[in-house]
């Protein structure tokens, strides 16, 4: 059994009436030890991945086992001790406590924990010197840089020495002199007793990482040829949430675009006829389909990569009049 | 929680300072409007006190306000000196007049008319002597005539010989004390009228269609004729108080606004939403009792701008701070919402 265990978990919530599933049965594995690097794009659920590993944000399906606790299960005190004491997070934006200064920031957590005042300063005095920064103790958030800020904030995931720790976009806000220092510090980290998970969209963290965990799946046959695609009346084409590659020419029937709202219900949004196409704007803003789309008829399709349909179908057509209101009021599928 | 309560007031201190002074400005103004109140009570203790009676006859049915007493004959001064029970009887006319002075606007005063040596004159002035004859008076020092000055009250001159401090009636409108004869021309066209006859001693029986009121009875009706003024100002603290309350709350819930952040971590950290409470209120508790410190003081320094006089009693500076206390821990409610509703799961949220 790995030490963590992520199996099938699915993240759903309402966005403008609308459901959104930034997570959609991901599993993965890291073992104790390694530095993880979680990357993928904004939009793809890192974060939401993140919330639900350091216990803040309950999934809608599946499981996340930690040494062998059932994390999802947690709720009340014994979620309160988790993220006390299982888990240290790192945020992207540091957050740290402008009021306070860096001590006091990583005191905090200690005093939360009604650790006595005279052990957490010496805790906190014992991390800053370990992320290099014993000398700025005593400054605030506002006269650090955001490389020391970070630091700090590191410090302070560390109060608890945590079993698992958590960062996300660590480096987000940080010039390349910045980013190599806590890179290194946050490569110590992994260390055994110890598991340590990065969220980043920069690839350049990879090649620190023990292992990669991408959110969003590499399309093989980018330069593949069209293909007829046939769909009997009422057959999905792609469903919303879905990603995907390809942009679909009807040729023949009728393709309706229509998105599911958060009861349930369906809002129709286009008909696209013989002629027109769908699908390009997931394929080409690497974001997953925002509509469902269905045949209404029986249709006859031709799916193009994206690079495929931009050769056949020059900025004339697939601009067409036709054309763009069926892509304005689909919405991005 | 407290370090961190106290470094977020000292990282807002203008923010706070500013919140401060509006609250305190709106407790201080409490702190006036309670001594006006009190005021209205104590001026009029002071004049009844100040002329020396015990009890007073008055017409059968009378309410018995001091400012508002209905005319009697004079002769029944006589007739209440020979009763049972009284060492000493004299008449009074207390009736509100315009006086003019010099160039001034028309200036509000009590003409109180009494008889020079017996009951019913202001007591010790502060300088001059007291009334020895006709056209002469000793006048409240709010008058602002000094001995050898001079006013009219309905054609009728007067020189001032004395001023005396703390003779006013109906909220600052001070005394001028006079000859009864005087009072007499003024106020009734020289008729043997009076408006009440004072007595040392309590008479045993009074003349049919006469009764014997206390000192206490007619401060209590005098303060009746003062009621809806003070029900309006009482009215007004309490309007003040929501004010501070809406001061601090805003302060606070602004506060709670800009720490949504913060809060979120120290959640993610593992604060209960108790202990965030707890610092809110702690802030809104610190604020309300700095202004009610401030409030203190400048009450102090403003009770003199006022005309009529304001007296605090010193259980409001007692009830100051536990009003404020009060106050403060119910203006924090709104931000606790916020701080309750706030998501851990947003502070990961980017920048």
């Amino acid at each position: 059994m790995a030490e963590l265990e992520v199996r099938d978990l699915t993240v759903e919530f309402d966005s403008g009436g609308y459901k959104v599933r930034p997570l959609d049965r991901l599993c993965l594995d890291a073992e104790d030890g390694e530095l993880v690097v979680v990357l993928g794009p904004s939009g793809c659920g890192k974060t939401t991945l993140l919330s639900c590993l350091s216990g803040l944000l309950s999934p809608t399906a599946g499981s996340i086992m930690f040494r062998g606790t059932d994390v999802t299960g947690l709720t009340g005190a014994a979620l309160g001790r988790y993220r006390r004491s299982t888990v240290g997070v790192v945020f992207q934006a540091f957050n740290l406590i402008a009021s306070l200064t860096a001590r006091e920031n990583v005191i905090a957590p200690l005093r939360l924990a009604k650790v006595p005042r005279h052990q957490a300063a010496a805790r906190a005095d014992e991390l800053l010197a370990e992320v290099g920064l014993a000398d700025r103790a005593g400054h605030r958030p506002g006269k650090m840089s955001g490389g020391q800020q970070q630091r700090v904030a590191i410090a302070r995931a560390l109060v608890h020495d945590p079993p698992l720790v958590v960062a996300d976009e660590p480096t987000a806000h940080l010039d390349h002199i910045q980013v190599e220092g806590v890179l290194m510090l946050i490569r110590k980290l992994a260390a055994p007793g110890r598991l340590v998970l990065v969220s980043t969209h920069d690839d350049r963290i990879t090649h620190i990482a023990d292992r990669v965990i991408e959110l969003v799946p590499h399309f093989t046959g980018a330069d593949r040829d069209p293909e007829e695609l046939l769909l009997d009346r009422g057959q999905i084409l792609f469903a919303q949430g879905d990603r995907g590659d390809l942009v679909y020419v009807v040729e023949e029937g009728k393709v309706e675009v229509y998105r599911t709202r958060a009861d349930g219900t369906e809002e129709f949004l286009a008909l696209i006829a013989p002629g027109n196409y769908l699908g390009e704007l997931g394929p080409l803003l690497n974001l997953p389909r925002s509509a469902s789309a269905r045949a209404r008829t029986a249709c006859r399709l031709t799916s193009y990569p994206l690079r495929a349909f931009r050769q056949h179908f020059p900025v004339d057509r697939s601009a067409s009049a036709l054309g763009t209101v069926a892509r304005e009021r689909a919405g991005t599928p | 929680m407290l370090t961190i309560t106290l470094q977020d007031l000292r990282f807002r201190a203008r923010q706070f300072v500013i919140a401060v002074v509006g609250a305190g400005l709106v407790f201080a103004m409490t702190l006036l409007l309670a001594g006006m109140t009190a005021g209205f009570g104590v001026e009029i203790d002071q004049t009844v006190a100040g002329l020396g009676a015990q009890s007073w006859v008055l017409p059968s049915g009378s309410v018995g306000r001091i400012a508002a007493l209905s005319p009697m004959p004079a002769s029944a001064v006589s007739t209440v000196r020979h009763t049972a029970g009284v060492t000493a009887a004299d008449p009074l006319i207390v009736v509100p007049q315009a006086a003019q002075i010099a160039s001034r606007p028309a200036q509000s005063v009590n003409l109180v008319g009494y008889r020079p040596g017996g009951l019913g004159g202001p007591g010790e002035t502060v300088t001059g002597h007291g009334v020895a004859g006709n056209g002469q008076a000793v006048v409240d020092a709010r008058m602002k005539l000094a001995v050898g000055q001079n006013f009219v009250v309905s054609g009728h001159r007067f020189t001032v010989v004395g001023v005396v401090s703390d003779r006013t009636l109906l909220g600052g409108v001070p005394n001028a004390y006079i000859t009864v004869t005087d009072a007499q021309k003024v106020v009734f066209g020289g008729r043997p009228l009076i408006g009440a006859v004072l007595t040392t001693g309590v008479p045993t029986t009074v003349p049919p269609g006469y009764g014997v009121y206390s000192n206490t009875q007619i401060e209590k009706a005098s303060l009746a004729q003062l009621a809806s003024a003070v029900s309006s100002i009482n009215n007004s603290r309490f309007f003040m108080w929501v004010i501070a309350a809406i001061i601090v709350a805003a302060l606070v819930y602004v506060t709670a606004l800009e720490r949504t952040r913060d809060f979120a971590v120290l959640k993610a950290v593992g604060s209960s939403t108790a202990l965030l409470f707890a610092g809110l209120a702690a802030q809104a508790v610190a604020v309300a009792l700095a202004a009610a410190v401030l409030a203190a003081v400048l009450a102090n320094f403003m009770t003199g701008l006022f005309a009529q006089p304001v007296d605090i009693p010193g259980s409001a500076f007692v009830v100051l701070p536990l009003s404020a206390l009060i106050v403060g821990l119910l203006a924090s409610l709104a931000a606790l919402r916020r701080a309750a509703s706030v998501d851990p799961s947003t502070a990961f949220a980017g920048a």
